[in-house]
């Protein structure tokens, strides 16, 4: 469902180049809950806005869906956002003057759809987070842990092919990154394909299939293989 | 989406409702200044009589001694000698109307001991002045030929005139001195509005003169003569006594000071310019004419043409409020370029999320417009109170010789004006969002959101 082959990325500035993601070849199926790691600046979130279609690359084929997502116009890209990716973002990202529905309401929105299918996918989704009775809050009103379950249910209710999660549970404490973990998991177990950069390592163990970045290459580590250098240690 | 953006769009001005009605004032302070300038040069620039301003051309003949210099444009060559506009008007043409004029001034009286008199601008002019210029009037009429080579004592006065020195009563028949003569009122204009006293060639923005006189009357008592003069070296002694100068040396000077005018049907302009071209080649054979005669003959429309080209309080006026028009723009991108740039990490968290550039385009498109449409309507406003604060500059400049029904129409929006504010303040403001807005939308997604 998506597969990226030789998929190279380089930051240009006037002083540097940056070699953020170098010849990925990777393939992520339907319904994998996958999660990357590595240390700061090894090109996590780099990998994800390229598979999220938030940035461009020049190197490489990446297939999303069974098409070619290179080359693309930014409009194009925009829609395949819009429509088969969702969001979660460390710092939750909700606009703060808005009501937790007009929040979840916004990539819908721009999807085009009619009120009365927005209106039920908004509701489906706040509850399926647990947050159907706070609708009309604003999220200033609601802990970290809320908050972040408001951008999940953001990131759920166009039901998109895969979710991209950026180190979600990286501003919580751990008892509300576990009841976030919970929610993605099940989520994932639904059928929605989980992609999830963290730093926790037990976080991690947790998804089918752990990815690791160094210095912008990706070693991809089987669960089963996993296990087995976790049992063998 | 459209809903859902001019939704967005009032929100956002809404929150901070102070920066929107900086923007709006800064837009609306500019375009209402320019607005004020652009009616009054409209108004002034129309031209008067526009069924037949083609028609009517003022006539002039090149007299001057051989070694004059060039002029720079017809506008600026001389007018026409008495001696000359008595012999055209004997030309036999039909179809073909003439008629002429110059400025004096005089102090009118009544016997009413109660009513102080009056000094004020008037006009010397011929019969068929009032038929040629169609004035308006209020009680009575014109005088014929007859009368005006009878020298008789008839005057025509305006209306300010009429109303100031007799109540505003029908005044035909009854008398007002000028110095020591006693005219006889024939005729009361009525409000004539010109958008500038062109038929003196002053082109003075608005009101016409007090009083009409007979040319012969004028002559015969040396009444004063306030109009520009030539007169060329064969008279030059005559320039400095030429206002009260008697009127003998006069007739047959080359001082010229008679504005002369024809109306001359389309199929007729050739015919004219020959006759008054076979005129100044035998007045050549006597002596006169030294030149390579030349003689002009320009209509109406092209003389206001001319005169709205070189008008320089209302050019340089024009320029400045131009100037401050883009300074305000200026302001105004400046306040929408800070707004729209605090707005950066919201715009790329809803590029993430899908919206198209051109979504993120048309949303503050809408808001900018929304602030256009503002702007332009308090810009006219603005600019209706601004023609209210010229129109008394000008009444008070006139010592109040001038009543606002003489001049209003040169301050008086029209719809013209008001589509033009509206139509530039929307413009504008979109031209001076482009920046602010190209900004925006060139943020790229998610570029804003990394964790800190
Ligand atoms: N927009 C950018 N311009 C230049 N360099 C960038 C940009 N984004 C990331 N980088 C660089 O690319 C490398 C990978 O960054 P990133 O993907 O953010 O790492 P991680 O998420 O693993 O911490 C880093 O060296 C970072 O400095
Ligand atoms: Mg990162």
């Amino acid at each position: 469902m998506l597969r990226m082959e030789n998929v190279s990325k380089i930051y240009r500035t006037d002083l540097v180049e940056t070699h953020a993601l170098r010849k990925v070849d990777l393939h992520i199926k339907s319904g994998e809950f996958v999660s990357v790691t590595g240390p700061s600046g090894s090109g996590k979130t780099t990998f994800l806005n390229l598979a999220g279609a938030l940035e461009t690359f020049e190197e490489g084929d990446y297939f999303l869906d069974g098409h070619n997502v290179k080359g693309l116009s930014d409009d194009k890209l925009s829609e395949i956002r819009n429509q088969k990716i969702g969001f979660i973002f460390q710092s939750f990202n909700l606009l703060p003057d808005l009501p937790l529905f007009d929040n979840v309401d916004v990539p819908l929105r721009y999807r085009g759809m009619s009120a009365k299918e927005r209106k039920e996918r908004i509701e489906h989704a706040l509850e399926t987070v647990g947050l159907a009775s706070r609708m009309q809050h604003l999220p200033t009103q609601l802990s970290g842990g809320q908050q972040q379950r408001v951008a999940i249910a953001r990131a759920i209710a166009g039901d998109p092919l895969f979710l991209l999660a950026d180190e979600p549970t990286g501003n919580l404490d751990s008892l509300m990154a576990q009841q976030v973990m919970e929610l993605l998991e099940d989520i994932n177990s639904k059928g929605t394909t989980i992609i999830m950069v963290t730093h926790d390592d037990q976080l991690a163990r947790r998804a089918h299939r752990n990815i690791q970045i160094f210095d912008g290459q990706v070693s991809d580590i089987e669960k089963s293989v996993a296990d087995d250098v976790i049992r063998s240690a | 989406m459209f809903s859902y953006n001019f939704q967005l769009a009032l929100k956002s001005l809404k929150e901070r409702p102070a920066l929107t009605l900086l923007t709006i004032l800064a837009i609306a302070t500019g375009l209402g200044l320019y607005t004020t300038v652009k009616t009054m040069s409209y108004q002034s620039s129309q031209v008067p009589l526009a069924h037949k301003s083609k028609n009517i051309f003022l006539l002039q003949m090149d007299n001057r001694e051989i070694t004059a210099d060039a002029v720079e444009h017809q506008a600026r060559m001389v007018d026409t000698t008495y001696k000359d506009t008595l012999n055209l008007m004997q030309l036999e043409m039909p179809g073909v109307k003439q008629s002429f004029n110059w400025s004096t001034y005089g102090i009118l009286n009544v016997e009413d001991e109660n009513i102080n008199p009056l000094q004020t601008t008037a006009a010397v002019v011929n019969s068929s002045f009032f038929t040629m210029f169609e004035t308006p009037f209020l009680y009575g009429n014109g005088w014929d030929k007859t009368t005006e080579e009878s020298g008789e004592a008839v005057i025509i006065i305006s209306k300010l005139m009429n109303d100031k020195l007799f109540g505003g009563r029908n005044s035909v028949g009854e008398s007002v001195r000028i110095n020591t003569h006693v005219l006889k009122i024939i005729g009361v204009l009525d409000t004539w509005y010109l958008s500038s006293k062109f038929y003196n060639r002053s082109f003075w923005p608005g009101y016409p003169d007090n009083f009409f006189i007979p040319y012969t009357f004028a002559m015969d008592n040396n009444l004063p003569r306030s109009a520009g003069f030539d007169c060329w070296a064969a008279n030059a002694d005559i320039s400095r006594s030429f206002r009260t100068e008697n009127k003998d040396r006069l007739i047959n000077s080359e001082c010229a000071w008679v504005t002369f005018w024809a109306e001359v049907p389309e199929a007729k302009v050739a015919d004219y310019r020959q006759q008054i071209m076979s005129y100044m080649e035998s007045e050549q054979t006597l002596g006169r004419f030294p030149r390579e005669l030349a003689m002009y003959l320009t209509n109406l429309n092209d003389q206001y043409n001319y005169v709205n080209g070189r008008n320089q309080f209302l050019n340089t006026f024009s320029v400045l409020a131009t100037l401050f028009f883009a300074v305000c723009l200026l302001n105004a991108v400046g306040i929408l370029l800070a707004k729209f740039m605090r707005r950066k990490k919201e715009v790329s968290l809803r590029r993430a999320l899908g919206a198209k550039k051109k979504t993120i385009i048309m949303q503050h498109l809408l808001e900018v417009v929304i602030i256009g449409l503002l702007g332009g309507l308090l810009g006219i406003v603005i600019s209706y109170f601004g023609l209210q604060g010229m129109m008394s500059i000008r009444l008070y400049s006139s010592d109040y010789t001038v009543r606002i029904e003489d001049i209003q129409p040169l301050f008086q929006l029209n719809w013209v004006m008001i589509a033009n504010a509206f139509v530039t303040g929307i413009i504008c403001t979109i031209v001076a969002s482009i920046y602010p807005i190209w900004r925006l939308c060139n943020i790229p997604p998610a570029s804003q959101l990394k964790s800190q």
